[in-house]
């Protein structure tokens, strides 16, 4: 169990620190990706929507806090969104590799859209709709991209993390 | 979700003083030395000028830039990077004999949003920054408005770009001395506003801070910083005010040394 958080504990240091500094360079036309994002996703397509809602809600309160913007909104978007893509699993029969990249496209851009709206509600997101749907397709994009990247790091990271059973005879 | 709704109601009813804010600031200065850490390894140039910003006093920090700069000077001529970030720090270095009670800083991240336009920079309260204390770059003869420090650690601030959308600032045009209110739009060119719609006014016109003082409170900013050049003349769309949009002077994409400016911070009018 301890060794299960510091895993994702130190994965979502890590997308973090690349999301403030060498993201914010390499960015795809202005747009940097929203691992934080990603990395929900993948965790929610490969343990479940307990672990999902879990890592979205850690990974949401650690951007906010880092934000200094206004509390609990990217941690709730991301709770719902690793909860639902973890709930989505049962319905995936297709094996095919695009799935994971597919979902996070899907899931980056739905995630960002709530966020959105939202923060709207709250009174506190002064974008235009232009701007905001080319940021939304331009993130969910990018992450597609880096789903081939960073799944099989993800799940290997995962797999090596979780408690084994030790069978006695 | 009940904690994430539990987290933002907290955060709503306690504004930024309270425990929510601490944790945020707690956050920040834990991530401060990683970022930095990262930002050398993927900059590693920046590590040549890393000492700048650490510098105890202005004397030592001028010793140190010249003997950075001395360095530079044999590089030069094989490396056009050397050259641009060598008259980066010439120009920081007049700038901050102009105004000696500032501190120079390294910019270390660029924020995580793509909402948000800041950056956090490698000094602190430790260094004297406070918040909104104005941030600059270029040199003295022609200083440009960066932004102003947000939020404030022991060993980094955030500083919000003026680009960002919940940036405002009084604003004077140079030709006509027109003044008006300049807010960020993000990706697009800033917005001046409240400009009295017979003005004439042309395109390329540069536009400063402008300082004032009404009731005791002070402007945000010191007059006659440079922020931009006017873009676009808009139209007015009714008979009480027109607007400019303004390119900014200085290309956030490659920010990497500021100068903080410690001058008295108060809350703007």
């Amino acid at each position: 169990m301890i060794r299960r958080v510091l895993v994702v504990g130190l994965v979502l240091i890590t997308v973090l620190l690349l999301q403030s500094t060498l993201f914010g360079q390499l960015t795809l036309l202005g747009v940097r990706p929203e691992l934080v994002y990603m990395v929900t996703i993948l965790f929610a397509l490969l343990d479940g929507p307990a672990e999902g809602a879990v890592v979205g809600f850690v990974g949401g309160l650690m951007q906010d806090f880092l934000l200094n913007e206004p509390k609990g909104i990217t941690a709730l978007t991301l709770t719902v969104l690793g909860y639902t893509v973890g709930l989505s699993r049962q319905f995936i029969t297709s094996p095919s590799p695009l799935v994971p990249a597919i979902l996070v496209a899907l899931g980056t851009a739905a995630g960002l859209a709530f966020h959105s709206v939202v923060s709207f509600l709250r009174g506190e997101f002064p974008h235009p709709i232009g701007f905001t749907t080319k940021v939304i397709l331009l993130a969910a994009l990018y992450g597609a991209v880096l789903t081939p990247i960073a799944y099989p790091l993800i799940r290997r990271l995962d797999e090596g993390a979780r408690p084994r059973r030790v069978v006695r005879f | 979700m009940s904690a994430s709704l539990a987290v933002i109601t907290l955060d709503y009813r306690q504004g930024t003083s309270g425990p929510l804010a601490g944790l945020g600031e707690a956050a920040q200065a834990a991530m401060a030395p990683l970022q930095e850490a990262v930002t050398g390894v993927i900059r590693p140039i920046e590590d040549f000028f890393s000492g700048l910003a650490h510098l105890p006093t202005l004397e030592d920090q001028n010793r140190e830039l010249r003997e950075q700069i001395e360095v530079l000077k044999t590089r030069i001529a094989a490396d056009g990077e050397s050259r641009r970030l060598y008259e980066e720090l010439l120009g920081l270095l007049g700038l901050q004999q102009l105004n000696p009670d500032s501190v120079a800083a390294t910019v270390i991240a660029n924020g995580v949003s793509n909402f948000s336009w800041k950056v956090t920079i490698d000094q602190g309260t430790t260094s004297g920054i406070q918040v909104d204390q104005p941030v600059i770059v270029g040199t003295s003869d022609a200083p440009r408005l960066v932004g102003r420090v947000v939020r404030v650690t022991e060993t980094s601030a955030d500083v919000e770009l003026i680009i960002d959308p919940d940036h405002a600032a009084a604003a004077i045009l140079d030709g006509s001395r027109e003044t008006g209110l300049i807010e960020g739009q993000g990706d697009r060119d800033l917005r001046m506003s409240l400009i009295t719609p017979t003005t004439e006014i042309e395109g390329g016109e540069r536009v400063f801070t402008e300082a004032y003082e009404v009731r005791g409170q002070q402007g945000r900013y010191p007059p006659d910083i440079l922020i931009g050049a006017v873009a676009r003349l808009v139209p007015a769309d009714n008979e009480l005010e027109a607007y400019v949009t303004v390119k900014p002077a200085v290309d956030f994409s490659d920010l990497r040394f500021v100068l903080v400016l410690k001058v008295p911070t108060e809350e703007p009018a």
